[in-house]
């Protein structure tokens, strides 16, 4: 946190000292480790190549993006954001469109690239479970909303994004190739069934938290979350059964002082040795396809790029289309 | 009006004297404002009003809708709770604090001041440890055989009014002490010198004597909850969801600032409904006066 700020007070400096200078741009993530290991993995081999400093700064937050689009000053120049919300945001004419003469798109995963944005890791929801709690970890969706089956609290993401209605319908039946478009009716049907056993966690911390001290003793998490709770001596299975992926996507903001630096910058945070490097630290899968042999098989094998036997890909297309629609129910549904 | 004549009819000029009174002296506070308070709602309230169509569309879903409503409802009948609960708490306190040795005070009300400056986030993390299923508080209680099965103490309104009761208590402890604090012991001696007894002098003497403490701390402890964002968030279900929390999704993450203006724009009309009402019965009794 202290660091978040003080990168933030960096920044803020910097906007207001020197825009638009050339040997410093500005990098926005999500904070924590997942940007320590960004920073590690991208910024400072960056810095070496080009002698462009990378200032941190975050968290990531669409209210401030197109604050500064708008009001033309934009202070960050690469942003990490979320896979639905690049759609989205490109569509409305909030985002530069990348230079993919800078940018080599070849060896990327196709599924994460579009005009305005290209994967920065893909994640998927698991199904994580404290082994040392319970007498049975749930292997399927089904399992996780069957209560009679699995009795106990379990957790889920509370903000309305990819993952939960996808898991709801998958437990219901729906087949993975027919999940879009979505079904809400039927999946907050579904919802309805567990929701007064469900703890919702609203950042990655609190869903470890609550796996580890057994508050919830399973539910649909992010898997660099079970890598990172495996790591500190608990017992957890993790069921990669029907993995829910999504990525997160590198974006530049319309309007970027240093849009040049920005997409020298995306060119080597998406080439193979920087993805693998950031892969290794946060459990999360690289999107470029040559990344996979330059890490060792054994971390290899932990990461959802490995996985791809039942994976069900959310559909970011669709979610941009919807986003405020489905975030109106979500949050009704919630409340009621 | 810069001469007068005296009786001989000599005009003498006025003795010029800067006043920070009338209109100039209050001009860089109303730029202050207007600059960081004034633009910001006006812009606020222009969204509301132009995104995503011109119209008053958000206010009519905002109010159309049962969800919406029940959020508003949630905020009020939280904030109420909890002004109810941290004055029920502060008040004896703040009683025991003014009546008590100058040694243990200082105690108290460093212990007071310290939570107060400890960072939120960890207050609302270590309750919400300490309060759940598997918790001390459950653990405890069970190991003494007081109740058998875990008690439902967070992700819920529970959760909620002790996290947000223990936070405000220092902001209606502090007014309240020092209304308390100005109240003549002399008074109370007199009253129960009159025959009053000890329920008579509390609710006949005290209470009144500390009422305009009383209305600025609870007023003070309700509009901050109005507004509260991270304990909610942490501590509440998504049954209670309260309003700040709502205006944030709007904001950060569907970036729907019509909506979330228009919410934003009730909460601070309420707000200052809420003042002007605390004005209209108070104003005129000066806190820590007599």
């Amino acid at each position: 946190m202290k660091t978040t700020f003080a990168f933030a007070a960096v920044a803020a400096f910097v906007a207001v000292s020197a825009p638009a200078h050339a040997d410093n741009m500005v990098f926005s993530s999500w904070g924590g480790t997942t940007q320590d290991a960004q920073k590690a993995a991208w910024a400072s081999p960056f810095t070496e190549k080009t002698g462009i400093t990378v200032v941190q700064d975050g968290p990531t937050d669409y209210g401030k993006l197109k604050a500064m689009v708008e009001a033309g000053e934009v202070t960050w120049d690469v942003v990490d954001v979320e896979g639905d919300y690049a759609a989205q945001a490109g569509k409305n004419g909030q985002l530069e469109k990348l230079d993919f003469s800078v940018i080599d798109k070849s060896k990327l995963d196709p599924r994460f690239v579009t005009d305005y944005s290209v994967g920065s890791f893909y994640y998927s929801f698991v199904i994580g479970c404290n082994a040392d709690a319970v007498k049975a970890c749930p292997k399927t969706w089904a399992d996780l909303f069957d209560t009679a089956k699995f009795p106990g609290k379990r957790t889920f993401y509370k903000w309305s994004a990819p993952g939960v209605i996808e898991a709801a319908l998958l437990a219901d039946g729906v087949p993975a190739d027919k999940l879009y478009p979505l079904d809400l009716d039927r999946a907050f049907k579904k919802l309805d069934t567990i929701k007064s056993d469900i703890i919702w966690w609203s950042g990655g911390a609190q869903s470890q938290q609550l796996l580890a001290s057994a508050e919830a003793p399973f539910g649909s998490v992010w898997n660099g979350r079970m890598t990172a709770l495996a790591a500190t001596g608990i017992k957890v299975e993790t069921s990669w059964e029907q993995n829910i992926t999504a990525a997160d996507a590198l974006v530049v903001p319309k309007g970027s002082p240093n849009v040049e630096a920005a997409m020298k910058f995306i060119a080597l945070a998406t080439s193979a040795e920087p993805q693998a490097a950031l892969a290794k630290t946060t459990g999360y899968a690289p999107i470029n396809v040559d990344s996979a042999k330059l890490m060792d098989p054994e971390t290899a094998k932990t990461l959802p790029d490995q996985q791809t036997a039942s994976q069900v890909n959310a559909d970011m297309g669709y979610w941009a289309d919807n986003r405020d629609a489905i975030g109106e129910k979500w949050y009704a549904w919630q409340a009621k | 009006m810069s001469t007068f004549s005296d009786a001989s009819g000599v005009v003498a000029p006025l003795p010029k004297i800067r006043r920070p009174t009338g209109f100039s002296g209050v001009v860089p506070a109303l730029a202050f404002v207007g600059i960081f308070f004034v633009v910001p709602v006006a812009i606020l309230l222009l969204r509301s009003v132009l995104e995503p169509v011109p119209g008053l569309g958000n206010y009519a879903q905002l109010i159309g809708s049962s969800t919406y409503l029940k959020i508003f409802a949630n905020t009020f009948i939280v904030s109420g709770l909890v002004t109810v609960i941290s004055l029920a708490i502060g008040f004896p306190v703040a009683w025991a604090l003014a009546i008590m040795p100058g040694r243990l005070t200082s105690v108290i009300f460093a212990i007071l001041l310290l939570s107060m400056w400890t960072n939120l986030l960890a207050r609302t993390y270590a309750w919400m440890v300490l309060l759940q299923r598997t918790g001390l508080i459950n653990k405890m209680l069970m190991g003494m055989g007081l109740i058998d099965q875990p008690l439902a103490l967070v992700n819920n309104l529970t959760g909620v009014t002790i996290g947000m009761t223990y936070i405000m208590l220092p902001f209606i402890i502090l007014p309240l002490y020092g209304v308390i604090k100005k109240i003549d012991p002399s008074t109370l001696q007199a009253a129960a010198l009159c025959g009053a007894n000890r329920w008579q002098c509390l609710t006949r003497v005290l209470l009144p004597l500390a009422m305009p403490g009383m209305a600025a701390g609870a007023l003070m402890v309700f509009v901050m909850s109005l507004g509260y964002f991270v304990t909610p968030s942490l501590l509440g279900g998504t049954a209670n969801m309260m309003l700040a929390e709502l205006i944030a999704q709007f904001v950060q993450s569907l970036v729907n600032w019509g909506m979330g203006g228009a919410a934003a724009l009730v909460l601070l009309v309420v707000t200052l409904s809420l003042y002007a009402v605390q004005l209209r019965f108070f104003g005129n009794q000066n806190p820590g006066g007599r």
